[in-house]
């Protein structure tokens, strides 16, 4: 009861009108920036945090609020449009979104993520309001074993993305795997792989091997296809979204999406990436059609979409209660907060509750704001589809560079870009997936790290990994995760026929 | 999108539109260059004193720039070979950057560039969770003396300042700090929950990362690594308890090598009025910093001190010694990735060879993909060779239009016009709204 009046009051000081122009332009502003690729969420609100300098407190936080949820949602859109993901969190979204797009469902794809994103936005929100303090003391019992238990699990969803050859998925997941090994090695901080390169040091980064295999792969790919197949041209079926089926196959997900992000989302462990994963291959699991996914199946749209904006709220509960950013994102959101004097931490709640509450009340707001925005653009957005494939294509390579370049400002990262680029046109020839690849390079080194941080600090004891029984059970519902359709198919072979 | 993009240019007009300042700014422009991710300790100096000297009327407008990676010595790296002699940029740096210098091995200094003020200090504290057994240092230091590699220290970057502290003590009270069990978090950010949830035995970080925790009663701190007790902390200091060491994580303000006597002057005048102005006054306070303002003269003979001290301790602690790449994990991956191409290949081998047999010379089909694909890779090398001689706008519209002209022959003036207009816009889009420089190359006076 106290938290309702308390968020009610919070509503009282966000809703005003001016308030709500600057909810409207933090959701324009932050979808705006965030579709372009390269330009992730923390760069994002990070690029647009000058502007809120000149405002007042409250104004200023309800235009972050709609900062954050538009940040997160613009990198669906030309994950979708032009198979270029803007960020790493709507990577899954490219693979059945992009299809769907083909196919001239562009709008109904768009429109899936945007009302997932609202769903997923709104209840992680409430989840927050509600349930914040009890759920971060329990993201504090994770330490490097649990953390790696996760990492093993989220590696068993490459099985659901390996397309159609286990040998070939696999490829891709170690050539990942490999470009993770490059770079400062984090606990000793020796450089591996980096052949004195002083650019090479930090690693490659996600978004050079995401732009490179995506957006440049894919620009020299229907280069190489060019003329051999006659001119695919895109007929645009519907420019009003999703019909009752689309409506019917996507609630579902909408909810499992929410219910994997937020949770996810609230252990800083790589950040919103992970969730989107699970959340694509429980959508395959479960699906009565699963060779639909990868050919345009919308529920590979809807769980992961709604699952990214969950886990975004799920990074608030942490960052609000504790005062620990668990992504880059939060962290610059912590930065933005101490301008105003605000210290996110124990002590939060029962210092500036004016503050929180009306944060709280515009996330909510934002949501809204974000939703309005998004559905009459998607028939807009759609008609991306009906530009000259060539300026298009011109246009895509133009802006990949630009985010690859603005990165680091290295021209280095502009060659690796197109190196990348090259790989991921000769891995399409080939039919080798792409998306393990992302995957291993971003849990690679996350697991590497954190397997070794448990084991120094057990003094070099691996059986911490089956003592602590949260890793325990991690690692265990990893195998079954594997195992289980193996083992069911073989002990109950008339439950799999029919 | 035409109408978000025209909103954004309004909105970032008018909120980047300066205070209006009494006198003269001394910079029409300045840029910071923050060589960290955004929400870092530098990240946060940098764009503090963004705000200050914006709102002391300083400088008229001025951009933080990140170069992030291996603590900072990327950013040096970049900082002197494309900046040298540029009189309107300055970096943040610090003990973290001297640390990492050493630890990466990097083949530049701080003495590659030009020292301009020491700026800030911040005091580390040691931290034990609220149910640790530990009571008092004393308690863990003698735990630490019995078992050293039962202790986990919890801190940010190998070599950074927390290390380094660690170090300092493990060798002062007579313990080799080779043997430290040092567990590196990539930052506050994730050493934090470890501390709180009770993973490492001791947590180290600036004070303003722990300050909530410890009075709210969640960390107790045992020590802080100043001189003297503090008056807003209830911790004795390590020279207290007879650990002889006290350690200061400052940060400073660099300009590129080769800059002019006059261009140093005056961004020293400029970070000196700062230091003095109010707003960068109201942020130390607010962040617990310590006002450490040196100027040129005084902070290049700290920071020789300052380096012999590093040096010296880094080396007992061993970091970055010539360990070759180590541990089972990388032969693991490389062994996978050698094993599954392998297999991969002879598969695609088969099928090729039976593709092959079955069509024979090549087709007209191939040599026109081939020659779309000559075409983008020849966009691509004029990108490469051309974004930072001939500047982005060249380079791109060589880029846009080759690529055009891979898919579609037909048309190549609509293609130019298109490739300078993206180009232009993609340009002033990042480069004057969004504030992350592209390279102007030969247009610099036209842009």
């Amino acid at each position: 009861m106290e938290t309702l009046t308390a968020l009610g009051r919070g509503f009282a000081s966000a809703v005003t009108l001016p308030h709500l122009a600057w909810a409207l332009a933090g959701t324009t502003l932050g979808t705006a920036v965030g579709v372009l690729p390269g330009i992730g969420p923390a760069l994002t609100v990070a690029v647009l945090l000058p502007i809120t300098f000149s405002l007042d407190p409250t104004s200023a936080f309800i235009m972050f609020g709609g900062i954050y949820y538009g940040a997160m949602y613009g990198g669906s859109t030309t994950s979708i449009l032009i198979n270029s993901p803007g960020e790493t969190a709507s990577i899954v979204t490219a693979i059945d979104g992009h299809m769907m797009a083909r196919k001239g469902r562009g709008a109904a794809a768009l429109t899936t993520a945007a009302i997932g994103s609202f769903v997923a936005g709104t209840l992680a929100t409430i989840a927050l309001t509600f349930f914040a303090p009890p759920l971060a003391a329990v993201a504090l019992r994770f330490g490097p074993a649990e953390y790696f238990g996760l990492t093993m699990l989220a590696f068993t969803t490459v099985a659901a993305l390996l397309g159609n050859s286990v040998v070939r998925g696999l490829l891709s997941l170690f050539l990942g795997l490999s470009l993770g090994l490059v770079g400062i090695d984090q606990l000793t901080g020796d450089a591996r792989f980096s052949f004195g390169i002083p650019q090479l040091m930090d690693g490659i980064d996600v978004m050079i091997l995401v732009i490179g295999l995506f957006a440049v792969g894919e620009t020299l790919f229907q280069a190489w296809r060019h003329g051999r197949d006659e001119e695919h041209i895109i007929t645009i079926h519907d420019f009003t979204g999703m019909s009752r089926e689309d409506w019917s196959r996507s609630w579902r997900p909408w909810l499992r999406g929410t219910a994997i992000g937020f949770p996810l989302g609230v252990l800083p462990c790589g950040g919103s990436v992970i969730p989107t994963f699970v959340s694509y291959m429980l959508e395959k699991r479960l699906s009565k059609h699963p060779e639909e996914f990868g050919h345009g199946a919308i529920e590979g749209v809807a769980g992961p979409e709604a699952a990214n904006n969950a886990a975004a709220a799920g990074v608030l509960v942490p960052l609000l209660t504790l005062g620990l950013p668990s992504s880059a994102t939060a962290a610059v959101m912590l930065t933005a907060f101490q301008q105003y004097g605000l210290q996110p931490g124990p002590l939060l709640f029962s210092t500036r509750p004016d503050l929180v509450w009306t944060l709280i009340a515009s996330l909510y707001i934002g949501n809204v704001m974000l939703l309005v925005l998004n559905l009459p653009l998607a028939s807009v957005w759609a008609r991306v589809m009906l530009v000259p494939r060539n300026l298009l294509f011109g246009g895509i390579l133009v802006l990949a560079s630009v985010g690859a370049y603005s990165l680091n400002r290295s021209v280095l990262d502009l060659v690796l870009l197109y190196a990348v680029g090259a790989v991921g046109c000769t891995m399409r020839v080939f039919d080798i997936p792409l998306v393990p690849a992302v995957l291993g390079l971003i849990l690679g080194p996350l697991s590497e790290q954190q397997f070794r941080r448990a084991v120094a600090i057990s003094g070099g004891d691996l059986s911490v990994f089956v003592t602590r029984p949260i890793c325990a059970t991690l690692l265990v519902l990893a195998c079954a995760v594997l195992a289980g359709p193996y083992l069911l198919r073989r002990w109950l072979p008339e439950a799999a026929a029919t | 999108m035409p109408r978000p993009a025209a909103a954004l240019a309004a909105l970032l007009l008018f909120a980047i539109a300066p205070a209006p300042a009494a006198a003269e700014p001394v910079y029409q422009h300045l840029r910071l260059i923050a060589p960290a991710a955004p929400g870092g300790g530098w990240d946060q100096t940098a764009r503090v004193m963004q705000q200050a000297l914006q709102s002391a009327g300083i400088v008229h407008t001025s951009s933080v720039e990140n170069i992030p990676g291996a603590a900072g010595t990327i950013g040096l790296a970049r900082f002197v070979t494309a900046e040298r002699g540029t009189g309107d940029v300055a970096m943040m740096s610090g003990l973290i950057m001297l640390g990492a210098i050493v630890t990466h091995r990097s083949a530049l200094t701080l003495h590659d560039v030009t020292p301009v003020a020491r700026l800030l200090g911040e005091y580390e504290v040691i931290v034990v969770p609220a149910a640790s057994p530990f009571r008092t240092l004393a308690d863990l230091i003698r735990a630490f003396k019995e078992r050293p590699e039962s202790i986990s220290w919890g801190g940010g970057s190998a070599g950074g300042t927390e290390q380094i502290l660690a170090g300092l003590i493990a060798d002062a009270v007579g313990v080799n700090p080779r043997l430290v069990n040092y567990i590196a978090f990539s930052g506050g950010g994730e050493l934090r929950p470890s501390v709180l949830g009770g993973q490492v035995s001791v947590g180290l970080d600036g004070l303003a990362g722990f300050q909530p925790y410890i009075d709210a009663g969640t960390v107790r701190a045992l020590a802080i690594s100043s001189a003297t007790r503090l008056p807003y902390l209830d911790a004795p200091t390590l020279r207290e308890q007879g650990i002889d060491v006290d350690l200061e994580n400052w940060r400073c303000v660099l300009a590129p090598p080769g800059v002019s006597t006059a261009d140093l002057q005056r961004l020293e005048g400029a970070v000196k009025t700062m230091v003095e102005s109010a707003p960068w006054r109201e942020a130390l306070e607010r962040y617990h910093w310590n006002d450490r303002y040196l100027g040129a003269d005084a902070f290049s003979t700290f920071l020789d001190s300052e380096e012999a001290r590093v040096i010296a301790i880094l080396k007992k602690l061993g970091t970055g010694g010539d360990n070759a790449p180590t541990g089972p994990y990388p032969v693991l991956v490389l062994a996978g990735l050698a094993i599954f191409g392998l297999v991969a290949a002879r598969g695609l081998l088969r099928g090729r060879s039976r593709a092959a047999a079955a069509s024979g010379a090549p087709t007209s089909e191939t040599i026109v993909a081939w020659k779309a694909i000559a075409l983008i890779a020849i966009g691509i090398t004029v990108d490469v060779l051309l974004v930072e001689r001939g500047g982005f706008v060249i380079a791109s519209t060589g880029l846009f239009w080759a690529t055009a002209r891979a898919f579609d022959p037909h048309h190549p003036t609509r293609d130019a016009i298109f490739a300078v207009a993206v180009s232009v816009g993609a340009y002033l889009l990042f480069a004057r709204v969004l504030q992350l420089p592209l390279p102007a190359g030969v247009l610099a006076g036209w842009m």
